[in-house]
């Protein structure tokens, strides 16, 4: 069984600590010493040819889910979770055989129950131990070598249903687990009573703590990271960092307490000359009092991104003579034009419908200097069932003569480039038109969001570092109040909710797009972004649970769970781009058309097993990455050295070293 | 004919036999969707339009990839003007208007914009607009005419030392197959025992659409070769593609003869030469592959919806999956993953049979290469591999890739084309398992439509060297006796100096030492050595393989028993007796979709061929889209690679220095 454990081990922690040392061995080769390149550093391409190819035999029969595969290659861009506790590690082999979960610090078992199947779509039905915990379900089976494990955080559950599954015996019964990520689960077993009970019972409570009075996992989860996430986001330094506040923007506090606008953050960018009372009375205008605020500002044009909700114009045209007045003061701030335009993200006959509800749009009569522009992007409804279609298609079986056509069915990535078109338009005007823009859709909260965020992922190379997309996180969605409890359904059942709807991961979606556009303009990679969205969902960090801040100080999130960047944080080199280059200043216009964008094939479909990427390219680019890095260390060294003992023995040499390099194999 | 003193314009190397027969200076190339444009002299000769930019690059390649197009590539010339409709030019229907713009929509997907100035280049405008419309149906095919290019001479400026060096080590190590021994030196590299080179065709006579020289059973003497020819189409005998290190055989053919009834002779030459006393043999033919002309159309209609504004912004995925050219990809993909895990899995010799073996064998006998031999896989491992199986075994390129005047359209069908995309889709899937880039492969599509290249100008081995003397002369110092002995290294260099065209293969003609750096993946140039084919190839059970002499079709994943066409008379060979490891062979090739085999070879590639894994090759064929043209490619492992070795330089420089000066003891650099 030592195989087994073996196998299960490295598989199950956290990629940082388990990556094979790369030790830059090869290159000794040029040195002077001529050392013998040490072969399992060098990772002879044969080597690592073989390697991939039993990483891919393991992965395909192995299991959908990252946990079981022996290799890290494969499974790499599906890991999700750390390193689980030690001691699954020391006494692996009786873990392994007892077929028994690993464990996050605060993770304790609620029920184990033996001899479960798993009737898995790609490879049939395996028998094996079923743990829940108050964290995941995990299934386990020794049947096969390696270990077929499936690991699925309660998280992802969006609805457990009991089924029919006569064609597993008379005496059985089954679940259906319907997840958040794209994929379904069915488990059989033999309809013992006490047993059948309590999974499904154990299933559902830990499943939907929420509903059940439970906390979350996030408040329950102890590990000790060596960053703090927490400390990613501090608002104030990040308007300093836009050059904030300035002559026409001030940093306020008017909402320090949430009475402004209770979805609103405490720290808001406003013109300066607007007094509080204006803004009260703005607030009032505006739908939930989300008054018209500072996102994003041109370090050059001073023209301004600013977000808020709709007015609250009604069937009769209200008006507000302070909203006015505002939106000239921000027009204003801007001296390079001498136009506004306001971008309502929704399509024009939505606005109208929710004009005659007491929403609206600003009038051209009622703001003279503003230009209104729809974008025409649908609600979170259309959204939802459209990522509902492209499940349908892409899980478990793919019809592959229609694959395309149905792909195009979904319009998934219709929507996807219609919210990109937008971006692209708002980050133009603000470029070249130099012009200010006012960025809404109903509430504020979703739209508003994916638009802002990308402009500013456009604009701004500081979000496409990694440290500067969490910041962009943390502020366009996560303060400025994108209802993630409520769109995602944490612990919650009610699964058929209507306020549920994937907005976040079509802007993670969109990002994503962006970076096969511009391969080299983000540091992050797309593990990144899948751990993202897999931590969106598995709330095990306390990063996207809540809908606001003021609900997330009041939970003390901050103090009571822990943050997914400290964990992303603590081991950046998982998650680093290897062609990363900083185009600082650099504007990205992604081509926003069909024949560009493509469906996002490793997130939304990785749950085939066919679908792995067969070769762990990046591996491969990191090893060359580390070299680097290492060798660069080196020759800094060495010059640093040289240069002291050039002063100390001045005499010695005068010429610089010459170039007796013989011709280096990088093979990497 | 211009070049008239005075003329600002850079030096223009001409192609042998080029005369310019119009240009206009001060005219500009739009790159890009927006107002860039970079100013220089459009050129029409009597070879190609060529636009030379008015800052010339340091050295200008005889033929520039990205600013020239060969008359023969053009496909549409459309002339626009803002008092006018958009007018598509020939030679019949011609200019009634001073363009403001001419765009040439080309075969390989280009799409170059020209534009002219306002004044004073009214006239040149209009005349070259004009003549590039008569030039290109004026356009010979320069593989009819060899009588007009006697060579190509000298490059204006001589290569730096470095870039000769360089070329040199890659045109060497990629063997055109025009010598014989270039045949043994591949067989040899095969490690193909039992089996030998011989020149029975080397006058054509055998087979006139077949190389000269064929790989054949070693216990198989020539006069019993030639028996087998007239039971062939084209007498396009069985020979070997390709032998695996375990010791199965790939193996191409013409279909039987339909008309042949071989004697009982016949039949023992036949059989010998299939059968040989290897594995069994298994008949693939290309069925279940697509049609010439399904490829052509599914082509066209690519073509079509890859012009801007072809397709409705929404439909575009519908409108894709509509042209089938991913699902001939896929099919073709799957067949030769089919072919190649019989081949690793158990010996057998697997005979390629296509009627006419010039067209969808060559496709699946290279795919299938591709897949199981790393060699392959290499730049010049592709490059010998592109001149075996296709150029030398007479894939009719000049009619396939439809750049013949004369030509009859159905003759039409890329079938290169698609191998090229379906050698893409590998290279998408195992980045790492390949010498060459996606940059690579963009030349070489693109070269396919390039006619000053004797690669693929012709349609045969004879054809090609009908025009090279040379090449029967040192035929003719063949000895039986000892095996052939090269009379010199150097002999490939002798044979193309005098077949008067360079071959494709000179990408230092084309392409500047920038872009060929491009061409190579640091990454996957490491697998280029590999601890050679391994010995050590685990047996194979042979047991419930039936043994040598049953013949099996494979068709749709799975094989069944099938007699020769000459014994169909008699009763089959092993009636009914299925042995049991032919379902699991089954199941390697019918179900290989759900369950991979348990144990893929080292080295064989299984790519995955459902409908999201087969993409399309957007940087070739969206490149007429205004909006792809920036950024063409991504950056490549190259440059990092490129770096490290400059630091490893440095830093063994400044460890020498280290050496130097620190004499004392301990490590003279840090260990590491």
């Amino acid at each position: 069984m030592e195989r087994a454990a073996a196998a299960a081990g490295p598989a199950m922690e956290g990629g940082g600590v388990s990556r094979r040392t790369v030790r830059a061995g090869g290159p000794t080769a040029a040195g002077a010493g001529s050392r013998q390149a040490s072969t399992e550093t060098l990772d002879s391409p044969t080597g690592s040819h073989v390697e991939w190819c039993k990483q891919l035999i393991a992965a395909t029969i192995s299991s959908q889910i990252s946990g079981s595969v022996p290799s890290e290659g494969v499974s790499r861009d599906y890991r999700v979770y750390r390193r689980p506790v030690i001691r699954a590690l020391r006494d692996g082999n009786k873990l392994a055989q007892m077929e028994e979960a690993p464990l996050f610090p605060g993770e304790s078992i609620k029920v184990i129950a033996k001899d479960v199947m798993y009737i898995c779509p790609f490879m049939g039905a395996v028998s094996g131990t079923l743990t829940v915990t108050d964290f995941r379900m995990y299934i386990k089976s020794v049947e096969r070598d390696p270990p077929f494990v499936v690991d699925v955080p309660l998280g992802v559950i969006s609805r457990v249903e009991k089924i029919g599954v006569q064609s597993h015996g008379e005496n059985s019964c089954g679940i259906e687990i319907v997840c958040k990520d794209m994929r379904n689960l069915r488990l059989a077993y033999k309809k013992e009573e006490q047993n059948r009970l309590e999974i499904f019972e154990n299933l559902v409570t830990r499943a939907f703590p929420v509903s059940n009075g439970l906390p979350l996992f996030a408040f329950s989860y102890k590990e000790k990271f060596a960053v703090n996430g927490w400390k990613v986001y501090d608002p104030m330094a990040e308007y300093k960092r836009q050059g904030l506040p300035n002559e026409s923007w001030k940093i306020s506090k008017i909402n320090s307490t949430y009475e402004l606008c209770d979805t609103y953050p405490a720290v808001l960018v406003v013109p300066t000359s607007v007094k509080d009372d204006d803004l009260s009375k703005v607030a009032a205008f505006r739908a939930k009092g989300r008054v018209p605020v500072l996102s994003w500002i041109h370090p050059e044009s001073q023209a301004t991104i600013t977000r808020c909700s709709q007015p609250s114009v009604g069937p009769n045209d209200k008006r507000c003579k302070e909203d006015e007045k505002y939106l000239q003061t921000i027009m204003d701030a801007n001296a390079q034009s001498h136009k506004l335009i306001i971008f309502d993200a929704r399509q024009n006959s939505v606005a109208d419908t929710n004009k005659a509800k007491g929403g609206g749009y600003e009038s051209e009569s009622a703001y003279p200097n503003a230009e209104l522009v729809f974008l025409e992007i649908h609600n979170i409804h259309v959204m939802r069932e459209s990522l509902r279609k492209l499940k349908e298609i892409v899980y478990p079986t793919i019809d592959e003569t229609r694959w395309l056509s149905n792909v195009d069915s979904t319009h998934w990535l219709e929507y996807i480039r219609m919210l990109l078109a937008g971006a692209v338009r708002i980050a133009d005007k603000i470029e070249s038109g130099k012009t200010s823009v006012v960025v809404h859709c109903s509430d504020g909260w979703d739209r508003t969001a994916q638009l802002t965020a990308l402009a500013m992922l456009m604009l701004d190379s500081y979000y496409r570092t990694i440290k500067g997309f969490e910041v962009l996180i943390e502020k366009e969605w996560i303060s400025f109040g994108h209802r993630f409890a409520m769109r995602v359904g944490h612990g919650d059942d009610d699964h058929a909710d209507a306020d549920r709807s994937p907005i976040f991961l079509q802007f993670i979606d969109c990002v994503w797009q962006m970076t096969k556009q511009f391969p080299a303009a983000f540091e992050f990679n797309e593990l990144f972004l899948i751990t993202i969205l897999d931590h969106l969902y598995s709330c095990l960090f306390g990063t996207f649970l809540c809908n606001c801040e003021k609900e997330r100080l009041k939970e003390e999130l901050s103090t009571k769970t822990l943050s997914l960047w400290s964990y992303i944080n603590s081991q950046l080199e998982e998650f680093t781009n290897p062609f990363y280059v900083n185009y600082e200043n650099h504007v990205l216009y992604p081509v926003a058309s069909l024949n560009h964008l493509e469906l996002w094939v490793n997130y939304y479909v990785r749950w085939n097993p066919r679908m792995r990427p067969q070769v762990p390219i990046h591996q491969n680019l990191k090893e060359l990455l580390a070299i680097r890095t290492e060798l660069q260390k080196k020759v800094e060294d060495l010059q640093r050295e040289a240069a002291t003992r050039s002063i100390s023995s001045s005499s010695d040499r005068g010429s610089s070293p010459s170039h007796s390099a013989t011709p280096v194999h990088t093979s990497v | 004919m211009s070049g008239a003193p005075g003329s600002r314009r850079p030096a223009f190397p001409g192609l042998p036999g080029e005369l310019v027969l119009e240009e206009a200076a001060g005219a500009r190339q739009r790159c890009g969707e927006g107002d860039g444009s970079v100013p220089g002299t459009l050129l029409c000769t009597n070879r190609r339009v060529a636009f030379l930019p008015a800052q010339a690059p340091g050295s200008r390649a005889f033929f520039h990839s990205d600013y020239d197009v060969a008359l023969p590539c053009i496909r549409k010339l459309v002339a626009a003007s803002s008092f006018a409709k958009p007018k598509v030019l020939t030679a019949t229907s011609t200019l009634k208007f001073i363009p403001e713009e001419l765009a040439v929509f080309c075969r390989d997907f280009r799409l170059l914009r020209f534009h002219f100035h306002e004044n004073g280049l009214a006239p040149q405008a209009f005349r070259v607009a004009n003549a590039i419309a008569q030039a290109r149906e004026m356009a010979t095919w320069l593989g009819d005419t060899s009588e007009e290019h006697n060579g190509w001479s000298c490059p204006a400026e001589a290569p730096s030392e470095k870039e000769v060096e360089e070329e040199e080590e890659d045109s060497a190590a990629t063997l055109l197959f025009e010598s014989l021994w270039d045949w043994e030196k591949e067989l040899k590299r095969l490690g193909a025992v039992g089996w030998r080179v011989s020149a029975v065709n080397e006058r054509f006579d055998m087979a006139p659409s077949l190389p000269r020289y064929l790989w054949v059973p070693s216990g198989l003497l020539d006069h019993d070769l030639k028996r087998t020819f007239a039971h062939f189409e084209e007498r396009r005998v069985p020979r070997l593609c390709w032998h695996h290190p375990g010791g199965s055989d790939l193996l191409r053919a013409a279909g039987f003869h339909p008309a042949s009834e071989p004697g009982s002779e016949d039949v023992r030459c036949l059989e010998a030469l299939l059968l040989g006393g290897r594995g069994p043999c298994v008949l693939v033919d290309t069925a279940e592959l697509p049609t010439l002309a399904d490829i052509q159309l599914a082509h066209l209609k690519l073509r079509a919806l890859c012009l801007p504004g072809a397709a409705a912004e929404e439909k575009w995925l519908s409108a894709l999956e509509g042209t089938r050219w991913l699902d001939h990809v896929r099919t073709c993909l799957r067949k030769a993953v089919e072919v190649a895990l019989l081949l690793a899995g158990r010996r057998c010799s697997i005979l390629l049979q296509e009627t006419s073996d010039r067209d969808l064998n060559c496709l699946l006998a290279s795919l299938v290469q591709l897949l199981g031999d790393p060699h392959a896989r290499t730049l010049p491992g592709f490059q010998s591999l592109v001149q075996r199986e296709w150029v030398a075994a007479g894939h009719p390129f000049p009619h396939r890739l439809g750049l013949l005047h004369r030509d009859s359209p159905q003759e039409e069908a890329p079938v290169f084309l698609l191998f090229l995309d379906c050698t893409w889709q590998l290279l998408q899937q195992f980045p790492a398992a390949f010498g060459f880039t996606e940059a690579y492969l963009l030349a070489l599509h693109d070269s396919s439509f390039a006619p000053y290249f004797s690669t693929f100008l012709f349609s045969c081995q004879r054809q090609h060297g009908r025009g090279s003397p040379q090449q029967r002369l040192h035929s003719q110092t063949y000895t039986p006796v000892n095996g052939w002995r090269d009379p010199s290294p150097g002999v490939r260099g002798v044979g193309s100096a005098a077949c008067s065209l360079p071959t494709i293969w000179d990408w230092g003609l084309r392409y500047s030492q920038q872009q060929r750096v491009q061409f190579r993946n640091p990454v996957g140039a490491a697998m280029q050595h590999p601890d050679t084919t391994d010995p050590q190839t685990p047996g194979r059970p042979t047991d419930a393989w039936p043994g040598p002499g049953s013949v099996f079709v494979l068709t749709k994943g799975t094989l069944s028993p099938q007699p020769f066409p000459w014994r169909t008379s008699r009763p089959p060979l092993r009636p009914s007796r299925r042995a049991p490891s032919l379902e699991s062979l089954s199941e390697w090739g019918g179900n290989l979709w759900g369950s991979l085999p348990p144990r893929p070879p080292p080295g064989l590639l299984l790519p995955c061929a459902t409908g999201p894994s087969i993409r399309l090759w957007h940087r070739c064929y969206l490149r007429g889209l205004p909006k792809a043209q920036r950024g063409r490619f991504a950056p490549s492992p190259d440059g990092l690679a490129e770096e490290l070795t400059l630091l490893q330089d440095r830093l063994s420089a400044w460890q020498a220095a280290g050496l130097c000066t620190k004499t004392t003891s301990g490590p003279p650099a840090p260990s590491w």
